[in-house]
């Protein structure tokens, strides 16, 4: 791989896939790791191989602020096994304000749907054993 | 292509079922084939779907069950693709006979999983959805499916009541289905008093987690000629596929993947959605009956509250859906749904529906996706 190339983020043999660790790593400062096309700009949440939109193969890292807008969720009572002390807890998909994409996650301290109008102002603020954790701003 | 059609059918109950796995599996095929009028010596090949056979200690299903048929011989393929797995296995037994490899097959679908309780299920269920962003930060299938609901209420300005009017239609229809697993009369109150499960969906939204197996056997047409005079033909199978996170969806309040499959369905059989007579839609919950209804085509966005309070989904209305009983009352062996909805339309379309027969039914379609429609198939059938 050529030096040019390297500052790129495209998957390959000489990059290994660390891109789970770097997207918590960044969820824990408040900010969403994702990929751009470095052809079409599409953004991508997921660790895709090919720009789902032009087939590109090459990506750059955008580090994109980790707040945005719930823009629906549901309030967990009968949860899955290692959530039983959660709940009620909410799990929310939240619209991030400067990009043209959706991310889901855990919000605690959520009884009722009083609690969480949609359309509330919401921020990433880390990561831990109950997945990428969202608050309300 | 060869033409292909569903010449034998089999159920066995959905419900909590006592017997292994694999016994599940074989009562339902040996009712198939017999209702083929055949000889299991004359399937060329098997495809067997089921989810979670680790929960009743099988997987690699395939083999065991050509083997208790006896036709260890025969090649199977066996199928994992969550909750849509029975109509892929459908899809793949129907490929196959339309390319010509084969002329009779076996397609199964079996799950065994009551015995293992809420937590269990909620847990392993929650291994279908793109797990780092969904079910490992909390969310269970109810929980994903919520959300779609909340969506759409707010959207359309529909209420809890419009939810539970599907599943009151749903109980209506299974009661009249003897191997339904919830045969009993609900009514929208029942609906709103039960337990929440994961708000806005209360438990008389979701389906149960079922046992059970459904079987069909699909040929070429000559092969259903010389054997049996019960038979249907397929006419559309279409395939299609969805972000798998709720998140990578830009309208949280439709499914791409139904879209997709139905095009391609109706566009094989030359049809439009106004042709279909009724249909199996996958109502896991009753959010997503709403919303199939709507991405096949049966009613424009929006408008699905509207038609069920018109009653026109109802067993005697203009789209009779889920006349089963649906996922929601017939129950939810998620690796037999599809298989099972199959079977419906061949009781339907060959007068074995009995008292929840649709009126003077030509055409039914079938619809089965896996998790939140991350993958999904249509089936488009045809009476002869």
């Amino acid at each position: 791989m050529r030096l040019e190339q390297a500052a790129l983020f495209t998957y390959s043999k000489v990059y290994k896939l660390l891109a789970k660790e770097e997207f918590i790593n960044n969820a824990k400062v408040g900010k969403v790791l994702a990929r751009k096309c470095t052809k079409c700009g599409h953004f991508h949440l997921v660790t895709t191989y090919f720009c789902q939109n032009c087939g590109n193969k090459t990506f750059e890292n955008a580090i994109i602020e980790g707040k945005g807008t719930i823009v629906t969720y549901t309030i967990i009572t009968v949860p899955p096994e290692g959530y039983e002390k959660y709940v009620p807890y909410a799990w929310v998909v939240m619209k991030l304000d400067n990009a043209d994409l959706r991310i889901s996650g855990f919000m605690g301290g959520i009884k009722s749907p009083a609690d969480l109008p949609l359309g509330t102002k919401a921020k990433i603020t880390g990561y831990d054993e109950r997945g990428i954790i969202i608050e309300k701003l | 292509m060869e033409k292909v059609c569903v010449i034998g059918a089999g159920s066995t109950k959905y419900g909590k079922l006592q017997d292994n796995i694999t016994d599940i599996a074989l009562q339902a095929s040996v009712d198939a084939i017999e209702s083929a009028g055949m000889q299991p010596k004359e399937i060329q090949a098997g495809y067997i779907s089921n989810v979670f056979g680790i929960a009743d200690k099988q997987v690699h299903l395939g083999p065991v069950i050509m083997s208790n048929l006896g036709i260890p011989e025969v090649p199977s393929l066996s199928i994992e693709s969550a909750c849509g797995s029975g109509s892929v296995s459908f899809r793949e037994a129907y490929a196959n006979v339309a390319a010509g490899f084969y002329d009779a097959v076996l397609a199964t679908g079996v799950e065994k999983v009551t015995h293992t309780g809420t937590e269990w299920t909620t847990t392993y269920f929650s291994y279908c959805s793109d797990f780092f962003y969904e079910g490992g930060a909390g969310a269970s299938f109810p929980g994903l499916f919520a959300s779609m609901a909340r969506a759409y209420l707010a959207e359309f300005k529909a209420t809890e009541e419009d939810l539970a009017m599907v599943a009151v239609k749903n109980h209506d229809n299974g009661l009249l289905n003897p191997k339904a697993h919830l045969r009993k009369k609900i009514t929208i109150d029942d609906v709103m008093k039960s337990a929440v499960v994961a708000s806005p969906l209360k438990l008389y939204d979701c389906c149960p987690f079922s046992d059970g197996a459904s079987a069909v056997i699909l040929c070429n047409e000559k092969f259903a000629k010389t054997h049996s005079k019960h038979y249907i033909e397929v006419i559309g199978s279409g395939r299609g596929g969805s972000p798998a996170a709720l998140q990578g969806r830009e309208h949280i309040t439709t499914i791409p993947s139904t879209k997709i499959a139905a095009q391609a369905a109706y566009k094989m059989a030359g049809i439009t959605p106004k042709d279909v007579d009724f249909a199996e839609v996958h109502d896991c919950f009753t959010i997503a009956e709403l919303v199939d209804i709507e991405d096949l085509g049966f009613f424009e966005k929006g408008k699905a509250v509207e038609a069920v309070r018109q009653g026109r989904t109802r067993l005697n209305g203009d789209i009779p859906i889920n006349p089963s009983g649906g996922l929601k009352s017939k129950g939810h062996p998620i690796g037999a749904t599809g298989i099972g909805q199959v079977v419906e339309v061949f009781d339907q379309l060959t007068g074995l529906a009995a008292e929840r027969t649709v009126k003077d039914a030509k055409i039914g379609l079938t619809h089965n996706f896996g998790a939140t429609g991350a993958s999904c198939a249509v089936h488009i059938f045809k009476s002869v």
